[in-house]
C-alpha cells in the first residue's frame, strides 16, 4: 500500500473515531441541523484551505489568504454601500483585487525570492491595512460596519429549501465542486504535476524544464481565487464586512491542510486530505462544545488534539522514510547476492 | 434595590409593548433548561462579571444550566457559536455581540428557530428579545462634561478608541463628541485605536506624549483597560496633571483612581447586569411571547455611576468586578 494512501486511511479512521465518540455520547450530534451547520463552517475554511494546499504542496505557505478574503468582503461591502453598482460588478472588482493580491504574493516569492513566510506575512498586513482604508465610515469618520441588504448576498448565505439536500448550505455545494475541480487539476494536469515537482525537489524540477516562477505564481493565483470564492460565502454568512474580518482564518486553513497530510516541506498532500483535515477540525470543535467543557479548556483541548495529530504525522513520516530506506537496502543486498 | 429595579424595568418594557403571555413550550420553574452565554472574550473582567452574575442568578433557579462560550474577540467566531447553539437546541442565548452588523443574520436565525436571545451591552441590527446595556452615549457625554469642567472649558484632548466598528466605541465617541460641541475651547488633538487593549493603549499614549509634548490636558479612553494603559504611560514618562478617563468601572480602574493614576470612570454593576439579562430571558421562556411584530429590541439601561477619587469608596468590595 502506498504511503499516502495509508496516511489517508489513518486520518479518515481518526475522523470516524471522533464522529463515533461524539455521536454516541451526545444526543444532538447526528441531527440534520447540526451536520449541515458543521458542513457550512467546514466549507468556509475548506475553500480557503484548498488554495493553501496548493501553496504548501509547492513547499511554501500563504499567511495572507485570510486577510485577502477579508479585503475582498470589504471591497464588495463598501462598493454596495457607497455606489450604485450592481452586485455582479462589485464581485468582479473584488475578484480583480484578489487576483492582484495573489499576483503580489507570487511576485514577492517567485521573482523577488523572498521566503513565503515573510512575504505573505508582509502582504497580510498590506491587505489588513487596505481593509481599513476601504472600509465604510461613520458620521465621525471612524471605520464601521453596515448590514448588507442585497438579495444576492443574502442568497449566498442561505440553504437549499427543498429536496433530498433540504437544509444544506450553498457554500457546502461550492466547496464540494471546488474540491473536485482542484483535486482533478492536481492529479490529472501538467499544472498539478509541476506543483508537486517544485515542492518535492525544486532544483531537479527546474533542470527538467519546470518553471519555478510560473508554478509559484499559479499556486498563489489559485489561492487568491479561493480566497475570493470564500469571501462571497463569508459575506453571505454575516451579511456585513468588518475591518479585520477573516484575519486568523489562514491558521485554520493551514492547520486543516497539515492535519490532512500536507507536508510543510512540500511535494506531499492533496485536496482529499485537506477535506478530511477540515472535517476533523470542525467535528472536534463542535464536539467539544457539545460535551460542555468549561470555556477555559475548550481551546486547550482543541490545541492538544491538533498537536497530537501533528506529532503522529511527524513520527509516521519518519517511520515510513525509515521503512522505505530499509526496503531499498534489502533490495540492494538481494541484487548483490544475485 | 438595584435588582428589584431591574426586574421592574424588565417587566415594564414587556408590558409597554402590549404583549400577552401564552402557554410556554417549557416551564421555566420545573423543566431542565440550557442557556448559552456567549461573551466577546470570556476572560475579560466585564465578561467574567456578567458570566458570574448570570450563573449566580441561575443558581437560584436550580433547573438552569449555563454554558459559557468564548467569542475570542471575533464576530465570526460568535456567529459560529450562535449557529452551534441553534443546532444544539439551546433554550436561550445571552450574548454580548462583538459587532452589531455582523451578528445580525445569526441572531435572526436563532430567533427564527424559536430560541430567545437577550444581548448584553451590545446587540445587533436584528430585533431580539432584549438588550441589557451599560450607558454608552450618555457615558461619553458625561465624561466630556467632566473633562470640560476640570479644564475650565479650555484645553486639548486625545482619544484612545475602541476597535474600529465596535458599537460601544462608536456610541461612546458619539456622546463624547456631541457633548464637546458645547465647548469651543476644547480641541481633540488626535484619536487612535488601541483595540480595547491596555498594552496597545500604553504604546499609543507614549506616542501621543512624544508627538504633543506638553500639549495634552486630557485623555478619553473607550474602556478602563485602555485608560489604565494611558495612566501607566503618563506615570512612566513622569507627566502629571493630565485628566484620564475610562469607562466600565472594573476593579483595577477603581484602584487606579484611588492611587491617582487615572482620574475617573463611569461604573456599572456588571453582576447585576448579567443577572438582569438571565431574569429577562427566563421571563420570556416562561411567557412564550411572539416578537415577530416588534420594530425594535427593548432596552434596559443599567444605572451608571460616575466615579472619581471623591466617591470611589462608595463602590464596596462586593460590587467590584
Amino acid at each position: 500500500m502506498r504511503q499516502e494512501t495509508l496516511r489517508r486511511i489513518i486520518s479518515f479512521g481518526l475522523l470516524l473515531v471522533l464522529l463515533l465518540v461524539f455521536g454516541l455520547t451526545t444526543d444532538k450530534f447526528f441531527t440534520a441541523n447540526n451536520i449541515y451547520n458543521m458542513l457550512r463552517e467546514c466549507s468556509l475554511v475548506g475553500i480557503l484551505a484548498i488554495g493553501v494546499t496548493l501553496v504548501i504542496i509547492t513547499g511554501g505557505n500563504d499567511l495572507s489568504c485570510g486577510a485577502l478574503m477579508g479585503l475582498s468582503c470589504m471591497v464588495i461591502s463598501s462598493l454596495l454601500y457607497y455606489t450604485e453598482l450592481p452586485v455582479g460588478w462589485c464581485m468582479v472588482i473584488a475578484l480583480a483585487v484578489s487576483i492582484l493580491g495573489g499576483l503580489l504574493n507570487g511576485f514577492c516569492v517567485a521573482i523577488l525570492r523572498i521566503p513565503d513566510f515573510i512575504a505573505t506575512l508582509s502582504t497580510k498586513f498590506i491587505f489588513i491595512g487596505l481593509m481599513y482604508v476601504v472600509s465604510i465610515r461613520d458620521a465621525y469618520g471612524s471605520p464601521t460596519t453596515q448590514s448588507i441588504k442585497n438579495s444576492t448576498i443574502k442568497w449566498l448565505g442561505s440553504k437549499i429549501g427543498s429536496g433530498p439536500l433540504d437544509g444544506m448550505y450553498y457554500c457546502t455545494i461550492a466547496f464540494i465542486i471546488l474540491a473536485i475541480v482542484v483535486q482533478f487539476i492536481l492529479k490529472n494536469t501538467r499544472t498539478g504535476t509541476n506543483l508537486y515537482a517544485i515542492g518535492a525537489n525544486r532544483n531537479s524540477a527546474e533542470i527538467s524544464g519546470i518553471s519555478f516562477v510560473k508554478t509559484k505564481m499559479s499556486a498563489f493565483l489559485i489561492s487568491a481565487i479561493c480566497a475570493f470564492v470564500a469571501s462571497l460565502f463569508f459575506l453571505g454568512k454575516s451579511r456585513a464586512a468588518e475591518p479585520g474580518g477573516g484575519v486568523g482564518y489562514e491558521f485554520k486553513a493551514i492547520s486543516a491542510t497539515v492535519i490532512g497530510g500536507c507536508a510543510f516541506s512540500g511535494g506531499r498532500g492533496d485536496i482529499i486530505g485537506t477535506v478530511i483535515g477540515v472535517l476533523f477540525m470542525r467535528v472536534l470543535e463542535n464536539g467539544i462544545l457539545k460535551f460542555g467543557f468549561p470555556t477555559q479548556t475548550q481551546q486547550l483541548l482543541t490545541g492538544i488534539v491538533i498537536v497530537a495529530m501533528l506529532i503522529f504525522d511527524a513520527y509516521y513520516n519518519e517511520f515510513m522514510v525509515e521503512r522505505t530506506r530499509r526496503r531499498s537496502a534489502r533490495l540492494r543486498e538481494k541484487e548483490a547476492v544475485k | 434595590m438595584k435588582k428589584f429595579l431591574a426586574i421592574v424595568l424588565a417587566l415594564a418594557v414587556v408590558m409597554s409593548l402590549g404583549i400577552s403571555a401564552f402557554a410556554a413550550d417549557k416551564d421555566p420553574y420545573t423543566d431542565e433548561l440550557r442557556i448559552a452565554w456567549i461573551a466577546t472574550a470570556a476572560t475579560e473582567a466585564n465578561c467574567t462579571a456578567w458570566g458570574n452574575g448570570i450563573k449566580n442568578e441561575a443558581a437560584y433557579w436550580g433547573n438552569v444550566t449555563v454554558d459559557t462560550y468564548d467569542g475570542e474577540k471575533s464576530a465570526d467566531k460568535q456567529i459560529t457559536l450562535v449557529n452551534d447553539c441553534i443546532a444544539q437546541e439551546y433554550d436561550g442565548i445571552i450574548i454580548q455581540t462583538y459587532n452589531k452588523a455582523t451578528l445580525t443574520p445569526a441572531i435572526e436565525d436563532a430567533e427564527d428557530a424559536g430560541i430567545p436571545v437577550v444581548c448584553i451591552n451590545m446587540d445587533s441590527d436584528a430585533v431580539c428579545h432584549g438588550l441589557v446595556s451599560m450607558t454608552d452615549y450618555e457615558a461619553g457625554a458625561v465624561i466630556a462634561n467632566k473633562i470640560a469642567e476640570a479644564l475650565g472649558g479650555e484645553g486639548n484632548v486625545v482619544v484612545i478608541q475602541a476597535t474600529p466598528g465596535a458599537a460601544r466605541g462608536i456610541n461612546l465617541e458619539a456622546g463624547f463628541q456631541d457633548a464637546l460641541k458645547a465647548f469651543d475651547g476644547i480641541k481633540i488633538l488626535d484619536e487612535q485605536s488601541a483595540d480595547w487593549n491596555m498594552e496597545k493603549a500604553n504604546t499609543t499614549m507614549q506616542n501621543f506624549l512624544t508627538s504633543y509634548p506638553g500639549q495634552i490636558n486630557a485623555v478619553f479612553a473607550h474602556n478602563d483597560q485602555m485608560a489604565e494603559g494611558a495612566g501607566m504611560a503618563c506615570q512612566t514618562a513622569g507627566v502629571e496633571g493630565i485628566q484620564i478617563w475610562g469607562a466600565n468601572g472594573e476593579t483595577k480602574a477603581l484602584e487606579y483612581i484611588e492611587q491617582g493614576i487615572i482620574t475617573g470612570t463611569v461604573y456599572t454593576n456588571c453582576y447585576d447586569q448579567g443577572a438582569t439579562a438571565l431574569r429577562l430571558l427566563m421571563m420570556y421562556i416562561g411567557s412564550d411571547v411572539d416578537i415577530s411584530d416588534w420594530d425594535a429590541t427593548p432596552v434596559i439601561k443599567m444605572p451608571p455611576i460616575t466615579v472619581t477619587k471623591d466617591n470611589v469608596d462608595t463602590i464596596t468590595a462586593d460590587q467590584r468586578w
